[in-house]
């Protein structure tokens, strides 16, 4: 009697972070940066979708007449009659099996293909949309992260359109149908079905709510529960070493019972939807005998009541899929909000800058590489990591370390003179230019950032590094990552630069990873480096290394590193304590 | 892979009980479902045929009634259920990794994504794939049997279909293997690039290479759509088919029914009874493959984690208590045992040592007494300084010799420190006082940065908090040695990133330790050589000998 239908996930496969990309990302060529226009669902989508409702709600419809009508072929047919007079019905009874399958079959494939267009659609709208926006607008720390939750996200209000909109469709269209023909049979009975329809929406609404009132927290102990399990599964030999893998155990008992509290609050939505729906069903085939009841043998005929009776009992079947949909739907909200909130955002930079470089007068290397930066302030829009007003030069070639505790305005210092957030006062002029004035593209090119999450693609080593400028030859490559003190690592790989690394390809030491984002930036030959704690998740040695062959391998060049740690700065000409009241001019930490 | 795998019961029994739980409700929905067909088919023929229906109504409606409870139990035993095997589960796996030597664990990499997606991907499985298996497996025969008692050739019908609907499916799915494994590859290939590009947006965009990326990202959005499309089309259509299987079954029932209804061979309820009891030996199969799908990572999971909870049969040999031949013995700078100092609590004999899946051992026959007191190690990289402290340590099980040692705190050179607050961080491995933490941080020299902080031993480090310098760390992982209550300290390189003036400080640390614990340092630093007891001098492979210096 009922039937449990689970539909496939609009993206079969999932968003594995094993696989590798098929293209590789450098080999495209630099098209002009033309975003589309933002466009969720087009008129063509909103018809594919009702087409899909309509598809499904015959299919859903023709299981209720299946059941309805088999009740109707059996009682009449216990009244003897010419086999002839069954054959109309016989009929009928096979085309609604036939037709049930059909239709779903017809209908999942519409509702995918729809869906699938729009989440194309919808994932090259929403990274146009976050280019203006990175990197000063994805936060600090975990940009990668943040933006994983952001394709997850797009899958989830895709998913909503198979799994909410097209059921919602498919069982008000089934659910209309059944009270016309009720209607047509008994009024009463009309009524009936109409009421249970109204009730069914009720209850989903009411499930709904519930469902949502614990989404939040149960997404946060669960995100609670993955950091914990990572952190405990990653460090074993760690807490072994310290005698505190009691406590660690312990952690993670309290996010299970903080996840098991939140989940079995959630479950309360779905609980109350199904078994309502259950009574709905039962009270619907009650208040359908009582209403019929009078009429049979005179204006109902036998057969007919049998159809009436069965009714309900076929629509609370076609119903049971809705508390999945319910469940669905409170997920798809929930990824809608988060989208809009991120993707709603007003860019860090306003992009009027017109002037470009005059390659003539600057640098030999055809870009500025002094920074000279007068009474300048800065801030987030709603945060208050505020910095200056600050004085601050750097000539050509000279190497510049900024410390200070978190919150003093190392990173919007560094945001500010990468080009990536406006000042709100004061001055900043690259070589001969005032930076504002000057083209946003021909600005930014003057500085290779790294931070301490470089992304490796997954792609070859060449193409991983090509990406910083397209025309470097192999063994310019080669001399970069000998330069960032990859020389031996590289030495060692077989396939050389074909080598495939990034997910799915070579692993790569955190070590190694920091290096080729180092290479990477001396493969890009801009004059300015700027390095945001880019040894921050290395250990001590390592990190001393690293930052030893870094400060090598960029002499000539400029390079203003900032950092949260005070150690690990002997190779830089200068450096800068944020938090001291002397730190330039007339700088404070803010 | 198996649909279900009977040792998660018998090695973890904290699941049996939300399984069988699981499985009771499906059993009682089973008999509820069945007995509403009588009801139901009661109240039509009451209806029908003019009689009273209060009876057959007042049944169906205690009947639903169950069903509703029923239903409302399989929703929130379900999700305690998945739950509750799926946490119990990720805890015995961290409870015995971390019981476990860092040889006999998987890598950090695998043991985390075991432990987190895999353990998570269990909870659909109990909650939905389990009680979708349990109706599978017993409305289908509940069905039959009841069938057989009402209306024995509509019983024989369903018997002899039924039976298809798996044939049919394991058809489909073996014919189709080859093409959807190639698809599902190239599938996840096209999706995983979105992640990826998005992923690297911020280095993507950094060198202007964003806006590039948008055109790449229209094409493989299109080229994934298609594929997977492809792979719908097969999945939807072998549904679709086993559907049609189902119905034409069931009207195969009807049509008999039918016929024997209009020859007046058949009274109107047994007809009624049967078509309405044959559909529900068809769906609950159909059911078991739909959620399938959503069930195969979880049923995976769990043969991995019990895999892994399986005792493990130690691939190096045991530790040993047999003494070591005496060529061997030659190196060793204990000539008998019965010369052993009685304080030694820490003994090593004849201890070899190689990782997993090098030629050669880093440490070969190593024997040594360690005193109350400080012993520092020293030797040229690759010695095996840090293994011998992590042998110590019982983080690593020796190849062939045995380790005598109590229980140890280790100060990696990379030690462990959560994004928490100063305390959290302190009192790992120890229960201590702010008094004894403050008394501490006195000792290495923390007190006035401490004390300086605005929410003092509250106040949060790491990545969102204060940033420590690598002194200031060292100082305080010290500190947090000494304040656990373990006989041994081990120490790699903890001055190593010091000044002279903190160095001095932690110098003095250690050698108050040592006063009352077995203290073994690995050091480069001659200051630390010169309070030392006991001197170990590791040399490079293949000598591997030990020479050692007592001062």
């Amino acid at each position: 009697m009922t039937t449990a239908e689970t539909r496939t996930v609009t993206t079969a496969g999932g968003e594995s972070r094993q696989a590798p990309a098929v293209d590789s990302v450098v080999t495209q060529t630099v098209a002009p940066g033309i975003a589309p226009a933002p466009e969720g669902t087009g008129i063509r989508g909103i018809r594919a979708v009702l087409d899909a409702g309509l598809l499904g709600g015959v299919a859903t419809a023709s299981g209720i007449a299946l059941t309805a009508t088999s009740g109707w072929l059996i009682v009449r047919a216990s009244e003897r009659p010419v086999i002839l007079l069954l054959m109309t019905a016989i009929v009928a009874v096979r085309t609604f099996g036939m037709a049930r399958p059909v239709f779903r079959y017809w209908e999942r494939l519409r509702s995918h293909d729809v869906a699938l267009t729009d989440l194309a659609d919808r994932r090259t709208t929403a990274y146009a949309r976050l280019i203006p926006l990175t990197p000063a607008r994805l936060g600090r720390r975990g940009r990668a992260d943040l933006l994983t939750g952001v394709v997850d996200d797009l899958s989830d209000v895709v998913d909503a359109q198979v799994r909410v909109t097209v059921p919602i469709l498919s069982t008000i269209v089934a659910s209309v149908l059944a009270v016309i023909v009720a209607a047509l049979l008994s009024p009463s009975a009309g009524l009936v079905v109409a009421a249970m329809a109204i009730v069914t929406a009720a209850i989903f609404v009411l499930g709904w709510q519930l469902e949502t009132r614990s989404q939040q927290t149960l997404l946060a102990a669960r995100a609670e529960v993955a950091r914990v399990t990572a952190l405990v599964a990653g460090n074993a030999s760690e807490l072994q070493a310290i005698g505190a893998e009691g406590q660690a155990q312990s952690w993670l008992v309290t996010a299970h019972a903080d996840l098991r509290w939140a989940a079995g609050r959630q479950s309360h939505g779905r609980a109350a939807a199904a078994g309502l729906l259950l009574l709905l069903t039962a009270a619907g085939t009650i208040a359908m005998t009582a209403a019929i009841l009078p009429g049979v043998g005179t204006t109902i005929s036998a057969p007919v009541a049998a159809l009436l009776v069965l009714m309900p009992i076929a629509l609370g079947d076609a119903f049971s899929t809705l508390p999945d949909a319910m469940r669905a739907l409170a997920r798809s909200r929930a990824s809608a909000v988060r989208l809009h909130a991120m993707l709603d955002q007003q860019p860090a930079v306003r992009a009027t800058g017109v002037l470009s470089l005059d390659t003539q007068t600057d640098t030999p290397s055809g870009m500025p590489s002094r920074l000279l930066v007068t009474d300048l302030t800065a801030a987030w829009a709603g945060t208050a990591s505020d910095v200056g007003p600050l004085d601050l030069e750097v000539q050509r070639g000279q190497h510049l370390a900024i410390t200070g505790p978190n919150g003093c305005g190392k990173s919007t210092l560094l945001a500010v003179l990468a080009r990536h957030l406006d000042p709100t006062g004061g001055g900043y002029r690259l070589g001969n230019h005032d930076a504002l004035q000057l083209e946003l593209g021909q600005a930014r090119q003057v500085f290779a950032v790294l931070d301490d999450e470089p992304h490796l693609f997954a792609s070859t080593l060449r193409a991983n590094l090509q990406l910083a400028r397209p025309v470097t030859t192999d063994p310019e490559l080669i001399e970069a990552m000998t330069s960032a003190g990859l020389g031996r690592w590289f030495a060692d790989l077989a396939q050389g630069l074909d080598t495939v690394i990034g997910s799915g390809g070579r692993g790569v030491s955190g070590g190694e990873r920091a290096r080729l984002g180092l290479a990477r930036c001396l493969v890009s030959e801009r004059p300015v480096l700027l390095l945001d704690e880019p040894v921050a998740h290395l250990d001590h040695t390592t990190a001393e290394a690293v930052l030893g062959d870094l400060t090598r391998s960029t002499t000539g060049r400029s390079v203003i590193m900032v950092s949260h740690r005070p150690d690990g700065l002997a190779g830089f000409d200068r450096v800068i304590d944020l938090s001291s009241p002397q730190a330039s001019g007339h700088g404070e930490c803010g | 892979m198996r649909p279900f795998d009977p040792r998660l019961l018998t090695q973890v029994p904290a699941t049996r009980r939300p399984v069988v739980a699981l499985g009771a409700i499906g059993v009682v929905q089973g008999l509820a479902t069945i007995g509403l067909a009588f009801a139901l088919t009661n109240l039509v023929v009451a209806v029908v045929e003019g009689r009273e229906v209060v009876t057959p109504g007042s049944w169906l409606v205690g009947l639903f009634t169950v069903r509703a409870l029923l239903a409302v139990a399989n929703e929130l035993v379900g999700s305690w259920a998945g739950l509750r095997v799926s946490t119990v589960l990720r805890e015995r796996l961290i409870a015995a990794w971390m019981e476990r030597d860092a040889d006999s664990r998987p890598e950090a990499g695998r043991a985390q994504a075991l432990a987190t997606q895999g353990m998570t991907s269990i909870e659909p499985y109990v909650a939905r794939y389990l009680p979708a298996l349990v109706s599978g497996a017993f409305l289908p025969l509940l069905a039959i049997g009841t069938l057989l008692l009402v209306d024995w050739p509509s019983a024989l019908i369903v018997a002899l279909t039924v039976p298809l609907l798996p044939v049919f499916a394991a058809l489909i799915g073996h014919t189709t293997e080859k093409s959807t494994q190639r698809r599902w590859q190239s599938l996840s290939a096209l999706s995983g690039h979105f992640l990826d590009v998005m992923r690297g947006l911020p280095t993507l965009s950094s060198y202007g290479r964003a806006e590039a990326q948008v055109e790449t990202i229209a094409t493989v959005s299109r080229r994934h759509r298609l594929a997977t499309m492809q792979t719908l089309r097969l999945a939807f259509m072998s549904a679709a088919a086993l559907e049609l299987l189902a119905t034409i079954s069931v009207a195969l029932v009807a049509v008999t029914v039918g016929i024997r209804l209009a020859n007046g061979a058949m009274p109107l309820d047994t007809a009624m009874l049967a078509i309405l009891l044959a559909p529900e030996a068809y769906w609950p199969i159909r059911r078991v493959g739909a959620e399938f799908h959503a069930a195969a990572d979880g049923a995976v999971a769990i043969g991995d984690v019990i895999n892994e909870l399986a005792p493990t049969t130690p691939t190096v040999p045991t530790v040993t208590h047999s003494r070591p031949n005496t060529a061997d013995r030659a190196f060793s700078p204990v000539q008998d045992a019965e010369m052993r100092d009685p304080r030694c609590s820490v003994v090593v004999e004849g201890v070899t040592y190689g990782y997993p899946g090098a030629a050669t051992d880093v440490l070969s026959h190593l024997s040594l007494e360690l005193p109350i007191g400080l012993t520092v190690v020293t030797g040229p990289s690759g010695a095996g300084k840090s293994t011998l402290l992590e042998l110590l340590a019982g983080l690593r099980r020796p190849s062939a010799g045995t380790v005598t040692a109590p229980r140890s705190h280790l100060v990696t050179q990379r030690p462990f420190l959560a994004s928490g607050t100063v305390r959290d961080n302190l009192t790992l491995g120890n229960d201590s006082t702010d008094d004894e933490l403050w008394d501490m941080l006195r000792e290495v020299g923390l007190e006035g940065m401490v004390a300086a902080f605005e929410q003092g031993l509250d106040t949060r480090l790491g990545d969102d908090g204060f940033g420590l310098s690598a002194g200031q760390r060292a100082r305080l992982t010290l500190a947090r040695a000494a304040l656990s209550n373990a006989p041994m300290v081990l120490l790699d390189e903890p001055t190593a990133h010091l000044d002279e003036e903190s160095a001095a400080l932690a110098h003095h640390m250690i050698q108050r330790l040592a006063a009352l614990r077995t203290v073994v340092a690995v050091t480069h630093r001659p200051e630390l050589l010169t309070l030392a007891d006991k001197h170990v001098q590791l040399v490079l492979h293949p000598t591997t000998a030990l020479a050692e210096v007592s001062s």
